[in-house]
């Protein structure tokens, strides 16, 4: 933690001690995405400069957009947004009181997971079918 | 003496960060948009991505598409901003580095969505 820490009380336990458990991994993975998400925010905001700077400032940059990097980053975000999205309404779902159960919250964890690779996987497969 | 707060702080009732559920409710708020929005924001773009230049202009052009990217700049950027604000307060023990961050994370916010709002409205009122 932060240097010219003198209290020697013990401290509660930290990351590298716990064991891996799901809920633990998305909490890291909201929060994670989250930041994410907003350098994906700046960026889009960033393409539509360059879309409102006219056709000949976009041509510069269509390349990049229509290449296997820029398919493959479809896939990163939405799957990102997904998850984040999910998550999220698990957040409201907490916030609101219910669902605390620990089985219940490591599963849905897990689904939530699994459902995003498989919506990110699928979204991709359609949106590079349709560029062709 | 176990209570050092004075009875103007207890009243306030903003506790030791001076500030009050503003955030913990607006980031909520903006979270429910943008769940509510992101459907609209995601088929629009791909829909819109294999028309090249003149789809997506096509899609910032037509008022849902200029409203969706409105909505999504704005309430993304709003809900960003407070979250990495957050992770700033979190991480960051040295008072004059989390000032700087917290200071230089909303002039981003602000500044890249006036930069998307400009442009979506260029787009929109046809430039």
């Amino acid at each position: 933690m932060a240097g010219g820490w003198s209290d020697e009380r013990p401290m509660s336990p930290h990351v590298s001690i716990w064991k891996w458990h799901p809920t633990m991994l998305s909490s890291i993975l909201h929060r994670a995405s989250g930041i994410v998400l907003y350098i994906g925010l700046l960026k889009i905001c960033l393409f539509l400069a360059i879309m409102a700077a006219g056709p000949k400032v976009f041509e510069r940059w269509e390349g990049l957009v229509y290449s296997p990097l820029g398919a493959f980053s479809f896939f990163v975000f939405t799957g990102i947004l997904i998850f984040h999205l999910l998550n999220g309404i698990r957040h409201l779902v907490w916030d609101a009181g219910h669902g605390f159960n620990a089985k219940t919250s490591n599963m849905v964890s897990l689904l939530i997971i699994l459902t995003v690779a498989i919506i990110a996987a699928g979204l991709t497969f359609i949106m590079v079918g349709s560029m062709s | 003496m176990n209570d050092l707060r004075t009875d103007l702080s207890k009243v306030r009732g903003h506790g030791a960060a001076n500030e009050g559920v503003h955030e913990f409710i607006t980031s909520r708020v903006s979270a429910m948009i943008l769940a509510l929005v992101f459907p609209f924001f995601l088929y629009g773009i791909m829909k819109a991505l294999p028309g090249g230049y003149e789809g997506l202009i096509a899609w910032a052009k037509s008022a849902f598409g200029a409203f969706t990217l409105l909505i999504m700049v704005t309430a993304g950027l709003y809900h960003g901003r407070i979250g990495i604000n957050e992770v700033i307060a979190d991480y960051v023990p040295s008072t004059a580095l989390r000032s700087f961050l917290l200071i230089l994370n909303a002039m981003v916010a602000f500044g890249v969505w006036l930069m998307g709002v400009m442009a979506i409205l260029k787009i929109w009122l046809g430039a």
